[in-house]
């Protein structure tokens, strides 16, 4: 029978051939946790497995990024905690402050197609954009993969889009994957492998892709599955790992519990307005709304082109004496590339506040907003609270659309004023 | 083997798509390893007086609609609700991450289509684990719930993920 990018990795992996609704244990290839997490993960080992050494020191890495550089001082003691353990466990990939969120980091180093990753973290949906099996898990589980390796996961039933044609100019991946939460809501896909498929998606580059992927979560998908073709094995020689690459997509007559058609011709910027990521509008209808911080940026955008396409907007431009503009690259790799092209310099002199990487505005911990403030953000999640403050209103949009409202203080239809 | 039944009253129904930084915000999580300490801020955000009224409980059961705990991984969440002294959810749905770290920290989460429609604050609830069904004995009303998988089962019986872990490297 065929099986889909979800069963062909979870197969190959258990050495079983699985089908959805079994329960399967796996080698983990890469395991990693962050500052908000692996304190924990580290607690629930020594307490529950009365262990303090992990399985294989390089196939694990702790991340400092999100609260990076440290805000507090309980933070600092939390980040000391985690060192230690990183130190006495002799592990190469141990990430400091201002190396960059961990989606991202992993993505340039670690995921690979065919492998299994696992993040205490919930995006680590992310890296199915390279076809890697990436899911999210708690703590007490990546406690336990640290300690012993391995995992137990139950087969997802798998839910296809289709996605064809040329996407229109100033609609990006990140418009693709709101328009599909709009259809399916925030629940949409639970529990399954979210697997993107079609013409537009071979177009797409893999920064790209990983938006998509990254937000699989915010529908419900465990995984967020692209197929690996060139464009994945150009991405992985960019960070000098091609011999990592592999082919890998679904087998012909794949069975997907459910599918879901997206014309990309038809769709248009979208935004997800206050508190949910499936309650999208296009941004014409929200056109005009003042707004008091944009932030670009996240392990959602804030890849390379996600730079060059903001500083391609505000070149010359001057953000709106009303609003604030913040934004982080995603990691060190990302900053260096963008100052090298200049798109940092061009930023700065446009009035960007430039941090540096992290998780920073995203979840509130080292940029807060105030009460009762707008903000149109590049992020993930639009949650009550998520930045920092119950009172504020978190509005998502892609890249273009954000850089074009900094300029304008208000919300901007890209296609309105850019001819 | 089997669970054995839970049966306690009602504390809260939470509305559908409650998420983890709705249970415990992240402010906290980066702040406090203390889970007994951090449970004092549990559902702070919408519901400011959930933990003085989980106290005059004994063991109560929260009743929530579907995609409860979807968000952040944040394991924080699951454990602060059994730092409460909560005995089991019962959900129309659950959120994927927020399910594993359930059953991962010994929390029963009972998935039972029409819940929230049919129990109110302060019920009876009992949860029969042999004949896979909620009963209300306020209502007398009873609906099937879905049987916890084996494998889940197993988790819940040792304790938890570690637990059980622990008990299965050692025998090897
Ligand atoms: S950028 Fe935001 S969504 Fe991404 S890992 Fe950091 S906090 Fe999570």
């Amino acid at each position: 029978m065929g099986k889909t990018l979800a069963e062909k990795i979870l197969s190959e992996k258990s050495g079983t051939d699985c089908v959805p609704g079994d329960i399967v244990t796996v080698p983990v290839d890469f395991v990693f946790s962050h500052d908000g997490t692996m304190p924990l993960a580290i607690q629930q080992m020594e307490k529950e497995l009365s262990t303090r050494k992990v399985f294989d020191p390089k196939k694990v890495a702790g991340i400092c990024d999100h609260a990076s550089p440290s805000p507090s001082e309980q933070v600092s003691n939390v980040q000391i905690f985690m060192r230690k353990f990183a130190r006495e466990n002799r592990m190469p990939h141990f990430f400091e402050n201002g190396d960059g969120i961990c989606h991202q980091i992993v993505a340039e180093r670690f995921a690979a197609p065919g492998k299994i990753v696992i993040g205490a973290d919930s995006h680590t949906c992310t890296h199915g954009a390279l076809a890697a099996f990436g899911t999210g898990m708690g703590s007490t589980d990546v406690g336990a993969i640290m300690a012993y390796g391995t995992t137990w996961l139950r087969v997802p039933e798998s839910y296809k889009f289709q996605i064809d044609g040329d996407l229109p100019r100033f609609v990006t991946s990140k418009d693709v994957f709101l328009h599909i939460v709009r259809e399916i809501t925030a629940d949409g896909a639970t529990y399954m492998s979210m697997e993107f498929l079609g013409s537009t998606v071979k177009k797409m580059s893999v920064e790209s892709r990983l938006v998509m992927s990254n937000m699989a979560i915010e529908a419900g998908g465990k995984v967020g599955l692209c197929a690996a073709d060139e464009k994945v094995r150009a991405f992985l020689a960019k960070y000098g790992r091609a011999g990592e690459y592999r082919e890998l997509a679904p087998d012909k007559g794949a069975r997907y519990a459910k599918e879901l058609n997206v014309d990309a011709t038809k769709l248009e910027p979208l935004i997800a307005a206050p508190h949910r990521v499936d309650n999208v509008r296009p941004v014409s209808e929200l056109a005009g709304m003042e707004l008091d911080q944009v932030c670009i940026g996240s392990c959602t955008n804030g890849r390379l082109e996600d730079i060059k396409t903001a500083a391609e907007i505000l070149k010359g431009a001057k953000v709106h004496p009303h609003t604030r503009l913040v934004v982080y690259a995603a990691s060190r790799g990302v900053l260096l590339e963008a100052m090298k092209a200049g798109y940092i310099q061009t930023l700065v002199e446009a009035g960007a506040a430039v941090c540096p990487p992290g998780c920073g505005f995203c979840i509130g911990r080292t940029v807060a907003l105030g009460d009762g403030e707008k903000v149109l953000s590049t992020q993930n999640r639009n949650f009550k609270g998520r930045m920092g403050n119950n009172k504020a209103e978190i509005y998502l949009s892609s890249v273009p659309v954000a850089a074009v409202s900094a300029i304008c203080g208000k919300v901007t239809d890209p296609r309105e004023v850019m001819k | 083997m089997t669970l054995t039944n839970i049966r306690s009253k009602v504390l809260r129904i939470y509305p559908p798509d409650t998420n983890t930084d709705e249970v415990i915000s992240g402010k906290y999580k980066y702040d406090e390893l203390d889970l007994k300490k951090l449970a004092v801020h549990a559902f702070e955000s919408i519901d400011p007086t959930f933990y003085a009224d989980a106290q005059k409980v004994k063991k109560p059961i929260l009743v929530a609609a579907n995609n409860f705990g979807c968000g952040s991984s944040r394991e924080q969440a699951p454990q602060v609700i059994l730092a409460c002294d909560v005995s089991c959810i019962i959900a129309e749905s659950y959120a994927r991450i927020f399910y594993r770290n359930g059953f991962n920290i010994g929390l029963p989460l009972i998935e039972c289509p029409g819940i929230a429609k049919n129990a109110k604050q302060g019920d009876e609830l009992e949860v029969d684990f042999t004949k896979n069904v909620v009963i209300n004995h306020t209502t007398g009303k009873t609906l099937p719930m879905k049987p916890i998988p084996a494998f889940m089962q197993e988790l819940l019986e040792a304790g938890g993920l570690m637990p059980y872990l622990k008990a299965k490297h050692e025998k090897k």
